[in-house]
Order: C-alpha cells, then sequence, then structure tokens
C-alpha cells in the first residue's frame, strides 16, 4: 500500500495544478484588442510580402504613397502627385505625415531608398516586375520626389503601393520582418511567437493582439469566449451562421471584389470549341452555389472587375444556369451519352475549395461532362497551372485593383512560352487569344482620358464574356464578427484592417 | 464484452459492403445543396455531408477503398517481405548482410513518417498511397520471416532438401514458408489493421483518395471542419473505422493465442 | 565495449543512409519551390537568382554534396516557405514537440500502470477483462479521430480545455491524451504481461505464502522486477510516438515538429522535410540504441549471457 500512494498523491496534484492553470488561463481578461487571423503573416516586410495577411497588417504599420478610394481609383495616400510628362511623376509628400516609429522623420530620402530596394534585380523582391517601368527616382527637396519611367503607362501612380521604409535601416540591413519599423498608425511591439503578433497604436497606446488561428471551429470558440475580439473572413458559412444566433456578437458583411473564376485550357483541342466553353458555363448553378455556401453580400460576377469598380460594367450580366441549353450545346459539339466531354479539374487542397470544386463536378456531370477533379498544395498546383498542364482550374485574382491586370492574363503576348520553364513573361495561362481583345487592351493602355479608358475597358469586358476564356463565378464577400464590446471596427472594401485604428472597447 | 462472433460479424459485413456496395442503388456523390449537413432522414439514415451527400452512401462505398486497400497492401507487404526475408535467412551471407542493412534503415523512421513522405512526394491518389504503403509494409514481415527461418535453417528437412540438391527458393518455398506461415498470418492481421488506420491517416492529411471518392479518413477530415454545427459528419465515419480496426485486433489476439496454443501442443 | 562499437557504426550507417534516402526522395519529388517563394508576379531573372542562391541550379551530385555537408555541420539550408535557417525553425518547434512527447508518455505511463497491475491482480475477473478491451479500444483507435472526438466532448462541448493550439497547460491536455492513449494501451499490456510473469516466481509465492497483503506483495515485490523490461520496452515506442505526434500535432495545429513536418511536405519545403525526417529517424535509431544498451544492462540474462 506504502508505494502506491505517493502515485495517486502525484496525480490528484497533478489535476490540481491543472485546474489552477486552467482556470487561471480563462480568467485572465486580456487588456488587449484581440484578432483572430485564419492565415500567419509571412513577412512584414513590405518589399517581400506577398500574403494578404501580410499586406493588411503591413498598411497598419507602414505608410504608402498612393491608395485607392473605393472603386479602386488612385488616390493620394502619403504623398499626392502631378503628372509632369507621361514619363515623369511628381509626388509631394503629406506635410502632415508622422515620423518613422524610431522618431526619425519620413523623407523623400527615405521614398527613393525603399523604392531603389524594390528595383535591386539583387534583392528578388516578388514587387519588382510591377514597378520596372520606373527608369529612376529623383530626390528633389526634402517634401518631393520624381519618379521617372522608361515607358508611359496610365495607371503608373497604381503601382506605387509598397510601404516606405526608414533609409538608414535599409541601408544598414535591418531585419524589417523581425522588427518593421515605418510610419503607419501602429507600431511593432513584439513578435513573441509565430502566432502571436503584438502592435501598439501609437495614439493611445493600445495594445493590439493578433493570434493566429487556423481551424475555423476554434476562432469561432475563441471569439464567443471572449479571448479574442474579431474575426474576418475565411469561415465556412455554416459558421457564419452560427455566430449569428449568438447575441454576444455582431456580423458584419461587405461586398468583397476578389473575382474567382473557372479558367479553360485553351490549347485543349475539345475546349476550342465556344460552344463547349458555353455549355459549361450555362451548366453550372452558380446562384444555387453562392446561395447555399456563401454569405449574403457574395455577388455573381461577369467580369474580372465589379460594378462598382470604376473601370467595370454594371450593365454586364453572366450567362444564367440552364442545364437544357448546355445539353444542347453539347450535342451540337458532338458529345452526348456514348460519346462523353472528358475533363480535369484541377484545384487546391483547401477544404473549401474542394468542396466547391465537388460541387460544380457533380453540376457538370449532370449535363454529362465527366470531370475528374485534382487537388494538390499550392505549389503544385500552381506549377502546374503555369505550365499549363491542366483542361480547367479554378483560382480567384485577390486584391487586383489596376487594368494592368488584362494585359497581364489576356493579352495574347502574356501567353507563357511553353518549353522555356522559367520565362513566364505573362499570366494568359489559358492560351488565349483574340486580336479584338489585344487592340482595347492596347489602345486603353494609350489614353490617359478616364472617359475613353472606361469606354475601352467596358468594350473589352463585354468581348471577354462573349468569347469566355474563363467562366466569371462570384465575387466573395467579406464577413468579420466581433463582440459585442468592440466598436467601431468596419469592414473595408478590400478587406483591409485599416478601421483598427478608430476601434474602442467597451470595459 | 466485445465477442469474437460480433467481431466477425463486422468484419464480415465490412467485406460484404465492399464487395456489394457496387450493386446497391446507393448514391454517395450526389450532391443536394439543400440538405448541407442535414440531420437523417428517410433517404440518408445518417444525416447528410457538408455538400448535402448522404453519409450512409458514403459510408459504404468508403468501406470499399478501406477494405480494398488494406488487403492488397498486406498481400503485396506480405509475399515480398516473406520471400525476402527468408531467402536472405536462408542464403546468408552478402545478401542476407544487404538485406539487414536495408531492413535496419526502414526501422530507423517511424512507419507512418516515412509513409506520409512517400506518399507526400509521389502526390495524392489511392495506386500512389498502396504503393507507399507497400514500400514501407514489407519491412516487418521480412524482418519476422529472417528470424525465423534462421532458427529453422539446421532442422533436418532443411539440410536434406539442400543435401538433395534443392534450390535455395524451392526450399524456402516449400519447406520454410509452411512452418513460419503461423507467426506471419498473426502479422498479417495485425497488418490489416494498421494499414486501415493509416489508409484513413493519409486520406486525413489530404494524400489518398481524390474527391468525390469516399474515405473514411477523409470523410472525418470534412468533418472536423464543422464539428461545431454538425458533428454528426465526423463520428459516423470514425465509429466505422474503430469498429473494424477493433475487430481485427481481437480477431488477431485470438489467433494469437490459438495459434500458440497449437504450436504448443503440437511440440509437447 | 565492442558490442558498443559495433551497434554505434551501425547507427552512423544508417543514419548515413537514412540522410542519403531522404536526399534521394526530396531530389527526385521535382516541383519548383521557387514559384512558391516568389509568387504570381516575379521575373525570369529575378527567379534564377533566387534559385542560384539556394543551390538550385547545381547538378544533384554537387546538391547532395552540400547536402550531407549541411548534415555534418547542422546547417539545413533555408526553408523554402519560412525563408529562414531551417535550423532556427527546428529549434522554435522543438520544445513543443518535447512538451508533447513527455506528456503522452506521462498520460501513457499514469493510464496503463494502475490498469496493467489491476488487470494482473485480478486476473480472469470483469475487471481484467474490461481492462483489455480498453487496451485493444486504445491501440484500434485511430489519433486522428480520438483528437477530434476529445475536442468535440471536451472543447465545444464541455468547454474545459482549447479546441487547438498550444497556449498554456490546458492546451496540451488533449493532445497528451490523444497521443498517450495508443501507448496507454500497449504498456498496459506489457505491465500486466510481465507482472503475471513475475508473479509466478517462487519468491512471490513465498511471500504470499508468508501472509503478505496481495497489494504489499504487487507493490513491493513484484512491480520492481516487472517494471523493469517495461522501462527498456517504452524507450522502443518512443520511436512510434514520435510518429504519432506528426498527426497528433496536425489535429491540434500543435507547433511541433511533427506539423512542421507535414506541412513542409505539402508545401514541398525541401530542406526542412529532409531536417525534420532526418530528426525524427535520427531520434528513433538513437532512442533504440540507448534502449538496447540499457536492456542489455539491465536484463541479467543477457549480461550473464554476454559473459
Amino acid at each position: 500500500m506504502s508505494n502506491r500512494r505517493p502515485v495517486g498523491r502525484g496525480v490528484l496534484s497533478l489535476l490540481c495544478l491543472a485546474a489552477v492553470l486552467f482556470t487561471g488561463c480563462t480568467r485572465t481578461q486580456p487588456a488587449a484588442i484581440r484578432f483572430g487571423l485564419a492565415y500567419v503573416p509571412q513577412k512584414l516586410d513590405p518589399r517581400f510580402s506577398t500574403d494578404a495577411t501580410s499586406s493588411r497588417l503591413i498598411r497598419l504599420l507602414y505608410r504608402q504613397l498612393v491608395d485607392f478610394d473605393r472603386r479602386q481609383r488612385p488616390v493620394a495616400a502619403l504623398a499626392s502627385w502631378a503628372r509632369l510628362s507621361p514619363l515623369h511623376y511628381r509626388f509631394r509628400l503629406d506635410p502632415s505625415r508622422a515620423r518613422f516609429h524610431d522618431g526619425r522623420p519620413l523623407t523623400a530620402e527615405d521614398v527613393k531608398a525603399t523604392y531603389d530596394s524594390v528595383l535591386d534585380p539583387k534583392l528578388a523582391s516578388p514587387h519588382r516586375s510591377s514597378v520596372a517601368l520606373i527608369r529612376e527616382v529623383r530626390v528633389i527637396d526634402q517634401d518631393t520626389v520624381d519618379f521617372m519611367l522608361s515607358k508611359p503607362d496610365p495607371a503608373f501612380p497604381g503601382y506605387l503601393v509598397i510601404g516606405i521604409m526608414p533609409k538608414h535601416l535599409l541601408e544598414r540591413g535591418h531585419d524589417f520582418s523581425a522588427a518593421p519599423v515605418g510610419s503607419g498608425p501602429f507600431r511593432f511591439h513584439s513578435w513573441p511567437q509565430q502566432g502571436l503578433l503584438r502592435l501598439t497604436r501609437i495614439k493611445d497606446r493600445q495594445l493590439f493582439e493578433f493570434v493566429h488561428i487556423t481551424n475555423a471551429n476554434t476562432r469561432v470558440l475563441k471569439l464567443l469566449r471572449g479571448e479574442v475580439d474579431i474575426i474576418q473572413n475565411n469561415l465556412p458559412y455554416e459558421l457564419t451562421r452560427y455566430l449569428e444566433s449568438k447575441k454576444h456578437v455582431k456580423v458584419m458583411h461587405r461586398n468583397g471584389s476578389n473575382f474567382t473564376y473557372l479558367s479553360f485550357n485553351l490549347r485543349y483541342e475539345p475546349l476550342q470549341d465556344r460552344r463547349v466553353r458555353l455549355a459549361i458555363a450555362h451548366a453550372i448553378d452558380r446562384a444555387q452555389i453562392v446561395r447555399h455556401m456563401f454569405g449574403r453580400k457574395t455577388r455573381l460576377a461577369a467580369a474580372i472587375f465589379t460594378p462598382d469598380h470604376w473601370a467595370g460594367d454594371p450593365q454586364l450580366r453572366s450567362y444564367a444556369y440552364d442545364p437544357v441549353k448546355a445539353r444542347a450545346l453539347l450535342r451540337q459539339a458532338g458529345y452526348g451519352p456514348q460519346r462523353p466531354l472528358r475533363l480535369v479539374y484541377k484545384t487546391t487542397n483547401v477544404p473549401f475549395r474542394v468542396r466547391i470544386a465537388t460541387i460544380i463536378q457533380y453540376q457538370l456531370k449532370q449535363v454529362g461532362i465527366q470531370v475528374s477533379l485534382r487537388t494538390y498544395e499550392w505549389t503544385t498546383f500552381y506549377s502546374d497551372i503555369k505550365k499549363g498542364n491542366f483542361h480547367l482550374y479554378s483560382l480567384s485574382w485577390v486584391a487586383v485593383k489596376s487594368p494592368d491586370i488584362f494585359r497581364y492574363v489576356y493579352h495574347s503576348a502574356s501567353i507563357p512560352q511553353t518549353g522555356r520553364q522559367h520565362a513566364s513573361v505573362g499570366a494568359n495561362r489559358n492560351a488565349y487569344r483574340d486580336t479584338l481583345v489585344d487592340r482595347y487592351i492596347e489602345q486603353a493602355e494609350q489614353t490617359y482620358d478616364p472617359a475613353q479608358r472606361v469606354r475601352y475597358y467596358r468594350l473589352l469586358h463585354k468581348r471577354l464574356l462573349e468569347t469566355l476564356p474563363v467562366v466569371p463565378l462570384w465575387y466573395e464577400e467579406h464577413m468579420a464578427a466581433v463582440r459585442r464590446r468592440v466598436r467601431g471596427y468596419r469592414i473595408a472594401y478590400d478587406g483591409n484592417y485599416d478601421s483598427l485604428a478608430a476601434v474602442t472597447v467597451r470595459r | 464484452m466485445f465477442k469474437s462472433w460480433f467481431a466477425l460479424a463486422i468484419l464480415t459485413s465490412w467485406a460484404a459492403m465492399a464487395l456489394i456496395g457496387p450493386l446497391l442503388p446507393l448514391h454517395p456523390d450526389s450532391v443536394d445543396l439543400q440538405k448541407i449537413m442535414a440531420g437523417p432522414d428517410a433517404q440518408a439514415w445518417l444525416g447528410y455531408d457538408d455538400v448535402g451527400r448522404p453519409l450512409l452512401d458514403r459510408l459504404i462505398s468508403g468501406a470499399r477503398i478501406s477494405f480494398f486497400v488494406s488487403i492488397l497492401v498486406v498481400a503485396i507487404s506480405t509475399v515480398l517481405g516473406s520471400l525476402i526475408g527468408a531467402l536472405a535467412g536462408y542464403v546468408g551471407g552478402a545478401v542476407d548482410f544487404v538485406v539487414s542493412r536495408v531492413i535496419d534503415i526502414f526501422l530507423a523512421f517511424p512507419g507512418i513518417l516515412l509513409v506520409i513522405a512517400l506518399a507526400g512526394i509521389l502526390g495524392p491518389g489511392i495506386d500512389n498511397v498502396i504503393i507507399a504503403m507497400s514500400s514501407v509494409g514489407w519491412v516487418g514481415f521480412a524482418r519476422l520471416a529472417r528470424a525465423q527461418t534462421l532458427s529453422l535453417k539446421t532442422r533436418d528437412h532443411v539440410q536434406a532438401a539442400r543435401v538433395l540438391g534443392t534450390k535455395p527458393l524451392t526450399i524456402v518455398l516449400r519447406h520454410i514458408l509452411p512452418l513460419i506461415s503461423a507467426p506471419l498470418i498473426v502479422e498479417a492481421t495485425f497488418g490489416i489493421a494498421s494499414v486501415v488506420i493509416a489508409e484513413a491517416g493519409l486520406s486525413f492529411l489530404g494524400l489518398g483518395v481524390q474527391p468525390p471518392t469516399a474515405s473514411w479518413g477523409s470523410m472525418i477530415r470534412d468533418g472536423t471542419a464543422y464539428m461545431l454545427v454538425a458533428s454528426h459528419i465526423v463520428i459516423v465515419p470514425g465509429v466505422a473505422l474503430l469498429l473494424i480496426v477493433l475487430s481485427v485486433n481481437l480477431l488477431g489476439d485470438r489467433l494469437r493465442d490459438w495459434l500458440d496454443v497449437r504450436t504448443r501442443l503440437s511440440a509437447g | 565495449m565492442n558490442f558498443l562499437l559495433s551497434r554505434l557504426a551501425s547507427v552512423l550507417f544508417v543514419a548515413f543512409s537514412v540522410a542519403t534516402l531522404v536526399f534521394a526522395l526530396m531530389y527526385l519529388a521535382g516541383g519548383d519551390p521557387v514559384d512558391y517563394m516568389l509568387g504570381e508576379f516575379a521575373k525570369a531573372a529575378d527567379r534564377d537568382a533566387l534559385r542560384a542562391r539556394l543551390g538550385l541550379d547545381l547538378p544533384w551530385y554537387q546538391q547532395y554534396l552540400n547536402f550531407l555537408r549541411g548534415v555534418v555541420v547542422l546547417d539545413f539550408g533555408e526553408s523554402f516557405h519560412y525563408r529562414k535557417p531551417v535550423v532556427t525553425l527546428i529549434a522554435q518547434r522543438l520544445p513543443a514537440t518535447v512538451e508533447l512527447a513527455v506528456a503522452g508518455l506521462l498520460v501513457a505511463i499514469l493510464i496503463a500502470v494502475p490498469l496493467g497491475t489491476l488487470a494482473a491482480i485480478r486476473r480472469d475477473t470483469a475487471l481484467d477483462r474490461g481492462a483489455m478491451f480498453f487496451s485493444l479500444l486504445g491501440v484500434s483507435i485511430p489519433n486522428f479521430w480520438l483528437g477530434p472526438l476529445l475536442v468535440l466532448v471536451f472543447s465545444l462541448g464541455l468547454g474545459w480545455f482549447p479546441v487547438s493550439g498550444r497556449h498554456g497547460f490546458a492546451s496540451l491536455v488533449l493532445p497528451a491524451i490523444t497521443l498517450g492513449t495508443a501507448l496507454a494501451a500497449i504498456l498496459s499490456r506489457m505491465v500486466r504481461s510481465s507482472l503475471l510473469e513475475v508473479l509466478n516466481e517462487d519468491y512471490i509465492r513465498v511471500a504470499r505464502a508468508k501472509g503478505l497483503h496481495p497489494f504489499t506483495v504487487v507493490t513491493k515485490h513484484a512491480m520492481r522486477n516487472a517494471l523493469l523490461p517495461v522501462l527498456t520496452l517504452l524507450g522502443l515506442q518512443l520511436g512510434a510516438l514520435l510518429g504519432g505526434a506528426v498527426i497528433t500535432e496536425t489535429v491540434f495545429s500543435w507547433p511541433g515538429i511533427g506539423k512542421l513536418t507535414v506541412d513542409a511536405i505539402l508545401s514541398r519545403d525541401y530542406p526542412v522535410v529532409q531536417a525534420c525526417v532526418l530528426l525524427i529517424s535520427i531520434t528513433y535509431v538513437v532512442v533504440n540504441l540507448l534502449t538496447d544498451l540499457v536492456y542489455a544492462w539491465v536484463d541479467p540474462r543477457i549480461r550473464v549471457g554476454g559473459r
């Protein structure tokens, strides 16, 4: 008996310890405002970040020269600009701008240093190609900086969205990802572990914690228990509805602008037949998918730009669900029960995407198209897409604001060269060629008259919908859920976190 | 408590689901958006999954995957492993040295880790799952067969056959493998349990079957995302998985005891 | 001493082969990590620059030699995904895995020893059968289902523990139980059978004949001798525990080596996969070696036989 007791006591005290630690954990009411993130920010260095979470956090930490209004037109942010000539832009920094977080003033030198750094080929910044048309950045005085271009581009100021970094730290090779220093409304506090980032709001020293919670169930639970105050996006619709039934939480929705599409490989012979593509467009019941799978602000798409984008077209309508017509079109194209159309549909292995793909697969099966689904993790998926190794794939264009996307995606000169593996010049991955589209793109690029540009882009949209290189699916909504005690959180038009600058908490 | 006949009944129904499943009027891939995550009704006694497919139908078609994958992998592993192990043990020398080192290397990995890595590299798909698991699975059988063979090698009848000039392969097939089959059969029985778990595990990690094919592992994975609002999606395939593995293990235990007793009796 | 040296040599050989195998697998796997790192808008020149920096433009034997050199000096290069040295990543993740493994081991022992002992003492009673059924259940329940099930009951239902992540003691409980259950099941059987063996020995019969309380007999006399083989065999099971950690960590988003490995496999982050698989395997091999040595040292039969 005597030997047994210590073990028993040990277990008991362990349980007590557990109880103490456990209740201790839940009782601590954090002074910080906590934001639950679905993804870990990868890089807080504006020169390297490519993921949406980092970009949104970077907006809090750094300021960029140019931003966008809700119609996605470039507007002055840290600087206002004047076009002196098509190749020469002059930017005047906002005189009331904040200093860097380390106390140094932000000057034109810092702007030059930031862009020179991005343009340096040795840095291998993923943003370099988007600003590669900059020939030179010239400091005029402390508040004035000139950008000299190598070719005219009416969309140019819209490319200057990289957060400005302090020159003296850039020169020293400071690790901005480990300790970001910018001039935004939030200052870096600490990043004790990958999944926990702390920022301080400068105006009132309010601490913010960005907690990474992959699992959607967990994010919802933590919100309900008050362990986080705000969550945004990346929630299955079922969980959003579940949250809407809870009274301590407010759920918000807002129109989104990320364009989801189903892409055809036009190198593949059966898909070169427009009737086949049209049949597929008619076979997908987008309205029903959106009703059952997405929040109520998700909109059906007809083009890469939303109707409220300055280059969008509110009149444009995509193809309606019409399985009878789809079957008829397939029959005309020579397919039927004896000779079914077989296609391979690739998607990422993100569960929600697989769910959508499964539904589309089923709907296509209903009109007699045999689709086999292949799910891959991102790298493999993406490399297949770029090599043109697919029949169908679906993907979204995220945070696309500038119309240079048209050349990048639809111009015949942007078809990646097959055979030369690394010579991707563009993202026309379905090998779409249309002389009319090429011409509209070129004409729009050459005019600085806003009305003219809008006209060309609307023609472009219409032509793309007719020729159907991709089936436009939908623009997913943004949703956020906040605890009732949190005041002032608004979902931004592009889902950024800017309104955290104004958020307050009722204690 | 959990009787052998019950285990047998479960395994029989597993086999039955796998074999006659295709003949039944099932709709495992039939999507109905109205029924997303709905509970049981007359058409679907176990409710619906995250795109409104009937869970029972998916359960039955998932049984087919787990049944055939485990039978195939265990068959390949047993045959390959036993042959390699027994031959190496019998022939000895350089062959045995090389085989033993290869076995050592494979045993240096926790089995599931190597399977995950292999499946990850080969890419998703049920054929790759079978390849990955077989290329790891044979090792256990080889080690067992080799050890058993070493202890049998000096038996009279083996020696006699050798003196008569019988080829090594023939000796192994005729005189050694029949004698060591009992422990190999027990190992194979437990092998079925681990393969069932491993297949589901790979599908759980997204390295197994491709949608819309149903595997119990992928059903569990899909279900975990919605546990807060629809827990039946995760419970249903898990219970099935547990029952199968439990039954296999139980029968494996019984089989081992029985064979143990038998060998002891025949020895005594 | 010879025994020790030959075991060491074989461990070194296995380690080298494992490293080679790991390299070969990753090399043959193909895929292009540069796409992943630079993203959509990168230019060909930038890609080539990065490729050169990572040494991906070299012929395979050069890459292999670089890899081996790296293994020796513990430099596994830079993660494609995190863009950090792999060693740093592993150092960050290792404590979580060690914590989970130790906790899982603890759970296993805390369940297995009492359960196995009770089963042995009350042999062939309902208690014994119940304990053994539990053990059977434990080895049969896959941890990728046990985990979600525990979450369903204790996190979503009762709200006692977090669903996932690693924030304090409470978040360790469910992963540790998930990881420890299978081991507990195996261990409790081992405890029972080795205790039963010892209970049949003469000195125990003598102790019993002296009229000592059965519990005293078991705890004072039998347990000590029965636990030795169990403890040494525990070492062997640590490898299985590490394997189980891979899935358990994925289920609970536990930021350890296992989760790192799975993520890296899925995103083709070769340097990380190589280092993690190597680390786990070498740990496994070394623990096995130690177990062998301890076993040889502890077990009198082997010692006597060796002399």
